[in-house]
């Protein structure tokens, strides 16, 4: 019988990646009088990042805080994720701020709070703690989106993503307090064998779907990414295709995974809106002439993809042997998407330049001789994205086809070849851009100095990540499909 | 028994002229013509000396028919293409005719082409046909034969089109190519169904097999597989030998150089397909139908070219025409069962023939080039040895005793007369096709040798060829002599010797039961020799006396246009075919429909990309607006009772 | 055994290696990189001959073989091993790869070091495919092959070369994916992508598909196949691509490219889904016979010399799938044969035709006539490779379109009536176009002064010419080194056959244990 002080202890330790984010947050702001350098301030957020991931080490496993959260290896998954996908980003944006001078330590506070959300979120065991996830994660990103001041889209975009954001987060709220009406608990576990046929309490998951479809950008809930995606700094759209959306689907796997409930439910609605996903993002992504407004797109295409595996892990949820590769599929597909797509906004946000001016395709011309390395780069992580053998975004697309076909969803496989076929279009014609145009008019000055140090670091290491699991998904998969990773509520 | 030296390395005879081909072929356009025409002519000739020592092996050994299987050519499951060559009493008469006459027409060709670009091309085409058709005549089995057969027809394609520079002798060597392509088609079919049948190309096997008691004869009129397969083949052989209704490449074909129509388009290839159809007969003899079919389009060949020959004014084609006329006669013989007269006929012809064709080179030669009888006239002074010649081959073709063809011809109509089945009408039509023979070959003569010349002697310098062209002549004019004689002592009782030798092979002509044959053939002979008589007066009467050239009208200008039979297929077959190709197949089909589909599927879904980019207005409130659909939407999913995957879990 | 036993994984690899040491090694000198890039293939090649000694005549199954496991969920194996059938594919692959390197040593000009890495990757990605014995591996290698090869026509096509390259990838890609789909569900049903154990499975009745699953499997391959052989109606593809693409990436494409999707038909289509190929056999021929006049037609009147040799591709590729949907021993051998020979004719076709876009920079045929008096070498090797594509007897092209309609005329006689048309047309057509481009008298002056063969250039017609000759006259060679295989898919096709004949052995020389054990384990289900 332990006292309060350990329980307390405990609790702590079952938080740690989450407290040494927050930490270091805060450090950065009472830092930044005193830190003049950029790089520094750099450094410290990196070894955040670092530092908060690397905790997991040391994290307790198990639900803590009485069952408002629960630190499962799922959830640990996913903090390395965000983890590693804050440090990427930090090290990225290094030189954005450098370019556009704006003010280091907020934001890389912001990003690393931003990531205590999502950490949240992932291990979150409480409807009530995963709002409050949501939120930070969320708030930090509103401002994110809207840091540089002086930039008439970026502030058009924050506002607009702030509005629909808690336009939507209504909804998830109003969710939450229909379940609750109807079970008296928010707890996941408590609700896991609510009686499936109450109407009160299909309306409430039905809203808290609304609530995190928005978030994740499934269509008809797309509808505010791409100017978001466009208008916000693209240090900061990389973490928002990255970071938010893979947690908040760890999120959504986690409640349907456990209330038996929501998978009846669900099943068709992530049919229709996978359906939709795809389309509305493949077919978006082929008429844009801006390459970031293309990625948005494109990473709605993906949250399509992914709602594919939904479907299936839906449907399958009773064989045990059919459902792990399901979630591996999941987790896998999510993780190799934040990493391709953290590489792929990192170059954009390079070739981009001071102002973000060169964002067309037109641009992109004959890049692939002016800045060879970032050309390769940015066809890696696109020939990825288009799910090409020896790529991660390969293996991504063939776990989620194993699992619809497990499932026996033929039609739902079908309609994402198709998809897929769409999408080499647009990733290839950029492709075809860089290599087989010439640049038309006068090169600017500044079009063919190459990456920066820190970019180049994250580009390559991104690479060399998307390269490793398109060669060895092994290794990540033996993590995701090992037991201990089955959703501790199984 | 005696050792069979060239007899077990029969591949000896074909490969010589392969690698004299090779070597000119190679090497010879930095040589002079000298060596060149020495390599040619020393392939062709010790070819020829194989060819005659391994008749005398042949003979020697006493057998009647060798066979030997040197390698694998194509193998395939059951089936097996095999480089066989096999020797027998036909083979002998082919090999023999196809390497002497081919060394004769050699030597004749160093004169004639002496002063030609390209000396060493000619020579190295030449070669190599003699190499296909020796193939297709030492062929065991119908794979390897198609080899000779395809070979041949290429090398008459780059020999007609050996003026390259000249269109219409390139036009007129594709031509010839793509109708023996038509004719091979149905050759190919043909094969595959024998193949179908008898599970076998190889001839032995094949007729064997045909030969077996078991093996019915399909009735007049009726078309079973042997009808069909022997049908098939002789449309193979109506393409080859230019027969109705595929004739119309030959006398295109005399574009090519004058030794090339003697060797080729007179004396050998064209031959092929009767010695096709005589190689065949076993299974012939299945089907009276096939063999009906092939004597009427024979005879129907024989007496249609020979109108045409009638008015042509250019010297070669007359004897293009007389050619595929008197290949007509060769297929009325087979036709009539009395292959071995066909074959005998085949051979008296490659020695007329051959020779007709080179005295006309030597008239052109003489002439400087000049083809058109109506510019020549009254050079019989100026060149003897040449007129002689030619007189003697024209004697010959009419049918004149004691002369080549007079045996050889008698020897068909006289089947003819006999087969059951409108035999008479065959034989009027093939006397008739005498009479126009001998017409039109008199008309030649006296155009050209006799009357006043009308050409112009300044510009012209009329002058006798030399040796190395006119030997040859001498040389063919005793073969077209004496070349019949062998059947001599029929007439007096004896035995037909050609017949006899070629029987074991052929089966014998002899129209059983039929009493008094012998005088019968007598007073045939004697008709014959009437109507040979009968054309040379009228063309006596006609053009002895000094003629000019008539304008030409009425029936006149039908023949003189061949019946418009080319014409005809330009704008029945080539025309619309082109113009369909063109402007229906490519331009509407290809690119309009199907590439249309593909593209249309494209800007489709870029026209859907630009409406889904369309909502997105950048209006804020718009997009709430977007949300709160979408949330119907999902409600709609959820309380929607068909969705429920319990009731509705089949269809996804 | 040479290397080892890791002969094939050598095969596949070290073009990779060699694309990869010209990407570091010195990229400066141009000539260094041409004459690195040679021997490489050259070695290459040499080392693919290796290969012909160890297929042992009349023996079933692979040799070869290599087994290895490398993901395990979904198991997917290295397996890679070779049989009569993708033995003479890949030498043909290494032999025009070396071919490809020497034909562009004049006619390309810039970013030279990408171009040759991107041809052996190319040769990397087809190599793979013919020898992949994991239909996952497969699957990859056939993927892999895709950018390259739109590489190569986008970067040093000719005009329209980025809508080729696009249309090339798309067209492709919407097969592939959809093969994809049908590999996994085959995957679901066997638990395997393991080539053999998964035919071993379905012939002794471990795994039953039902009739519907069976042809939409079959579907699914044969669409891919199908539109890369390409089958009529999807060949638009090719006119543009081969037109557009550099000499070399026609050569590639022409001669092995297109061989995969038929390939693909033979050990896939057939082994797997035996009635439902049987079901679609009549609309396949019927496609394949509409291809072979259609293609011969429109070839017949194309203005562009290469459009109109791209056409021919369609005709002769028709030849092939009819070959190998008329279910008959000799008509199968003939179609692998045809495949052989047509990668050689029809190559040697692109060459010239490239050799003379070298020197008149147009592809128009009314630019070139009475090109005879300038080039005659040329000339004599054009006609030489035309006559062979045209199936002359003795030359390449003859054995396989005659056994193909031998062996298809014992099935169904009417087929090979209709297909036999082509043997006309494609007469029609190549000396059509050879009488305009060559013969008669000059008709542009520009043309009288240009440059017969080099050296080079001889060389490597002179090559073609002798693989022409030899494959004429010496087919056995080749014939009784696949006639095992292709009798082995006529008997997959009917089960009931499969116990006489006995079964295709699977033996995996070394720690090959575990394609056994999944078959074990799914037996056991």
């Amino acid at each position: 019988m332990e006292n309060l002080n350990q329980i307390m202890l405990r609790n702590v330790f079952h938080v740690l990646p989450e407290l040494v984010w927050c930490g270091f947050g805060v450090l950065l702001m009472l830092l930044q009088p005193f830190l003049k350098s950029r790089q520094s301030l750099t450094f410290v957020a990196m070894i955040g990042a670092a530092a908060g991931t690397l905790s997991t080490f040391f994290t307790l496993l198990g639900s803590g805080f009485s069952g408002l959260i629960t630190f499962d290896t799922f959830s640990l998954f996913f903090h390395w994720l965000v983890g590693l996908v804050a440090f990427l980003v930090i090290l990225g944006s290094d030189s954005y701020l450098e370019r556009e001078n704006l003010d280091a330590a907020e934001f890389y506070a912001l990003i690393l709070f931003a990531t205590v959300g999502m950490g949240v979120l992932a291990s979150a065991q409480e409807l009530l703690t995963a709002f409050i996830g949501l939120e930070m994660s969320s708030i930090a990103s509103y401002i994110l989106a809207g840091y540089r001041r002086d930039s008439i889209k970026a502030s058009e975009s924050a506002v607009k993503y702030f509005l629909l954001g808690s336009f939507a987060t209504a909804f998830f709220l109003y969710g939450i307090a229909l379940v609750y009406g109807v079970t008296g608990s928010t707890n996941l576990m408590a609700l896991a064998d609510a009686s499936p046929n109450s109407t009160l309490l299909r309306l409430g998951l039905t809203l808290i779907l609304v609530g995190l479809g928005f978030k994740v950008a499934a269509a008809p809930f797309q509808i505010w990414t791409p100017d978001v995606y466009e208008g916000a700094p693209t240090p900061v759209t990389a973490l928002l295709s990255a970071g938010p959306k893979a947690a908040t689907f760890a999120l959504l796997l986690r409640i349907f995974s456990t209330i038996h409930a929501a998978t009846d439910f669900w099943f068709w609605v992530f049919w229709i809106l996978a359906v939709l996903t795809m389309f509305v993002g493949n077919l978006g992504a082929i008429v844009q002439n801006n390459v970031k407004r293309m990625l948005a797109y494109s990473s709605i295409a993906h949250a399509g993809y992914t709602l594919v595996a939904f479907a299936a892990v839906t449907f399958v949820r009773t064989d045990p042997d059919a459902v792990a590769p399901a979630y591996a599929a999941i987790l896998f597909f999510l993780a190799s998407y934040a990493l391709v797509s953290v590489g792929t906004f990192t170059v954009v946000s390079e070739i981009g330049g001071q102002g973000e001016r060169y964002l067309t395709y037109d641009d992109y011309a004959g890049l692939g001789t002016r800045q060879p390395f970032a050309a390769a780069a940015l066809s890696l992580f696109l020939l990825s994205l288009l799910g090409l053998p020896i790529t991660a975004g390969f293996f991504g697309k063939l776990y989620i086809f194993t699992a619809a076909i497990k499932s026996n969803l033929i039609w739902l496989a079908v309609l994402m070849a198709i998809n897929s076929v769409i999408g080499a279009y647009y990733y290839f014609r950029l492709i075809v851009v860089m290599y087989m145009r010439e640049y038309k008019g006068t090169l600017p000055a500044d079009a063919s100095k190459g990456l920066s140090a820190t970019a180049a670091m994250v580009v390559t290491v991104a690479a060399l990540i998307t390269l490793y699991l398109g060669l060895l998904p092994n290794h990540i998969l033996g993590i995701v499909l090992s037991q201990p990773l089955m959703l501790s509520a199984r | 028994m005696p050792t069979l030296l060239i007899l077990n390395h029969l591949w000896i005879i074909p490969l010589l002229p392969l690698l004299g081909s090779a070597i000119n072929g190679l090497l010879g356009w930095k040589w002079p013509n000298r060596i060149v025409h020495s390599v040619a002519l020393g392939a062709t000739g010790l070819s020829f000396a194989c060819a005659l020592e391994a008749v005398r092996e042949f003979f020697a050994s006493g057998q009647q028919f060798f066979r030997k299987e040197f390698f694998d050519w194509i193998v395939a499951g059951t089936f097996r293409a095999g480089f066989d060559l096999q020797f027998d009493q036909l083979t002998v008469v082919m090999v023999l005719v196809v390497t002497g006459v081919g060394f004769v027409i050699h030597i004749y060709s160093t004169g004639y082409m002496a002063h030609e670009e390209g000396y060493w091309r000619f020579f190295s085409y030449l070669n190599l046909f003699m190499f296909f058709m020796l193939i297709l005549v030492l062929a065991a089995n119908y794979s390897l034969l198609f080899v000779g057969w395809e070979g041949v027809g290429l090398c008459s394609y780059l020999l007609i089109g050996f003026y390259y520079l000249k269109k219409s002798a390139t036009d007129a060597g594709k031509k010839a190519f793509i109708v023996n392509r038509i004719g091979d088609f149905g050759f190919m079919l043909g094969m595959f169904l024998l193949y179908r049948t008898f599970h076998s190309l190889d001839f032995q096997t094949l007729f064997d097999a045909a030969s077996k008691p078991g093996v019915a004869i399909e009735p007049l009129g009726q078309f079973g597989t042997i009808t069909i397969a022997c049908l098939l083949l002789f449309m193979g052989a109506t393409g080859k030998s230019a027969q109705l209704p595929l004739y119309v490449w030959l006398p295109d074909a005399m574009e090519g150089p004058t030794p090339v129509s003697a060797l080729i388009h007179a004396a050998t290839m064209v031959t092929a397909g009767v010695y096709v159809v005589a190689r065949s007969h076993v299974l012939y003899m299945h089907t009276p139908t096939a063999m009906y079919v092939v004597a009427i389009v024979g005879c129907a060949t024989a007496f249609f070219a020979a109108t045409i020959g009638v008015v042509k004014s250019d010297i070669k084609k007359v004897l293009a025409y007389s050619t595929v006329s008197q290949l007509g006669y060769m297929f009325l013989a087979c036709g009539v069962g009395a292959f071995g007269a066909g074959i005998f006929h085949l051979m008296t012809h490659a020695f007329f023939k051959a020779l007709l064709f080179l005295s006309a080179g030597s008239v052109i030669h003489s002439m400087g080039g000049e083809q058109d009888m109506w510019k020549m006239g009254g050079l019989y002074s100026k060149i003897k040895i040449t007129f002689w010649c030619m007189m003697i081959a024209t004697i010959a073709i009419a049918g004149f005793f004691p002369f080549a063809a007079f045996f050889s011809k008698d020897a068909i109509l006289f089947a003819a007369f006999n087969s059951e089945h409108g035999g008479k009408a065959l034989y009027a039509v093939g006397l008739l096709a005498a009479v126009l023979t001998s017409f039109y070959m008199f008309r030649l003569i006296w155009l050209t040798f006799f009357g006043k010349n009308r050409y112009d002697e300044h510009h012209v310098h009329v002058h006798e060829s030399p040796l190395n062209m006119t030997i040859p002549l001498m040389i063919l004019a005793f073969l077209s002599l004496t070349g019949g004689w062998f059947a001599l002592p029929a007439l007096f009782g004896g035995k037909d010797y050609f017949s006899e030798f070629v029987a074991p092979v052929l089966g014998s002509g002899e129209i059983a039961g039929l009493e008094n044959a012998h005088s019968l053939e007598l007073t045939l002979s004697g008709v014959a020799m009437v109507a040979a008589a009968l054309g040379l007066i009228v063309a006596w009467r006609m053009y002895a006396k000094d003629v000019r050239q008539g304008k030409s009208e009425g029936l006149h200008k039908i023949l003189y246009n061949k019946y418009y039979v080319d014409e005809l297929y330009q704008a029945a077959v080539v025309g619309p075919l082109v113009w369909i190709s063109q402007n229906v197949l490519w331009k509407v089909v290809d690119v309009g429909v199907i590439d249309g589909a593909v593209n249309g599927i494209a800007s489709g879904t870029t026209a859907a990309g630009d409406t889904a980019r369309h909502q997105q207005s950048g209006n804020t409130r718009s997009y709430a607006v977007w949300v709160l659909v979408g949330v119907v939407v999902v409600f709609a999913i959820i309380f929607w009772p068909v969705l429920h995957p319990a009731l509705f879990g089949g269809v996804r | 055994m040479a290397l080892n036993g890791h002969l094939l994984t050598f095969l596949i690899f070290f073009p990779a290696a060699g694309a990869l040491a010209l990407l570091w090694l010195r990229g400066d000198d141009e000539v260094w990189i041409r004459r690195f890039a040679l021997v490489v293939s050259l070695v290459e090649f040499v080392a693919s001959l290796l290969m012909v000694r160890a297929v042992t005549i009349g023996a079933n199954g692979y040799s070869l073989e290599e087994f290895s496991r490398w993901i395990s969920a979904p198991a997917i194996n290295y397996h890679l091993g070779v049989d009569g059938i993708s033995l003479f594919l890949v030498i043909l692959t290494t032999f025009l790869t070396s071919i490809c390197v020497l034909a562009s040593w004049k006619g390309v000009h810039h970013r030279i070091k990408e171009f040759h890495v991107m041809l052996l990757l190319l040769e990397v990605g087809v190599v793979g495919v013919f020898l992949s014995l994991d239909m996952f591996l497969f699957f990859l290698f056939w993927e892999i092959m895709l950018i390259p090869m739109a590489f190569l026509i986008g970067i040093w096509g000719h005009d329209r070369r980025i809508y080729a390259a696009i249309k090339f990838i798309l067209y492709t890609m919407a097969g592939s994916i959809l093969m994809l789909v049908g590999i996994i569900w085959l995957y679901n049903a066997t638990g395997t992508f393991d080539l053999p154990t998964i035919q071993l499975m379905l012939h002794n009745g471990q795994i039953v598909l039902s009739e519907r699953t069976e042809v939409i499997l079959f579907l699914a391959f044969f669409i891919a196949f199908a539109i890369k052989v390409p089958l009529f109606p999807l060949h638009t593809w090719l006119p543009d691509a081969h037109v557009e693409a550099p000499t070399a990436g026609s050569i590639i494409l022409a001669g092995v490219l297109l061989k995969m999707g038929t390939y693909g038909m033979i050990r896939f289509c057939l082994p797997l889904f035996p009635e439902a190929s049987r079901r679609a056999a009549p609309y396949v021929a019927a496609l394949a016979i509409i291809g072979i006049i259609y293609g011969a037609l429109v070839a017949l009147v194309q203005p562009n010399l290469k459009k109109l040799v791209a056409y021919s591709s369609v005709s002769h590729l028709g030849f092939v799938v009819l070959g190998i949907f008329a279910f008959r021993e000799i008509s199968m051998q003939g179609a692998v044969y045809q495949m052989l020979a047509h990668g050689i004719s029809t190559g040697g076709l692109f060459l010239l035709v490239g050799m003379l876009h070298d020197r008149t920079h147009t592809f128009e045929i009314s630019e070139y006539g009475g090109l005879c008096v300038p080039m005659p070498r040329l000339a004599a090797f054009f006609l030489f490779v035309a006559l062979s594509s045209m199936g002359l007897p003795m030359l390449n092209g003859f054995v396989g379109e005659f056994l193909i309609l031998l062996g298809t005329y014992q099935a169904h006689w009417h087929w090979a009536a209709w297909a036999a048309t082509g043997v006309i047309l494609s007469a029609c057509y190549l000396l059509w176009s050879y009488q305009r481009v060559f013969f008669g008298a000059v008709t542009h002056e520009k043309n009288r002064e240009l440059k017969d063969t080099s050296a080079r250039e001889n060389s490597m017609l002179w090559a073609l010419a002798v693989v022409i000759l030899w494959m004429g006259i010496g087919s056995p060679f080749f014939t009784r080194r696949f006639a095992a295989p292709c009798k082995t898919v006529i008997e997959q096709m009917n089960p009931n056959l499969m116990h006489e004949a006995g079964l295709p052995r699977i033996s995996v020389p070394h720690n090959g244990q575990q394609a056994m054990d999944a078959t074990e384990r799914l037996a056991s289900r």
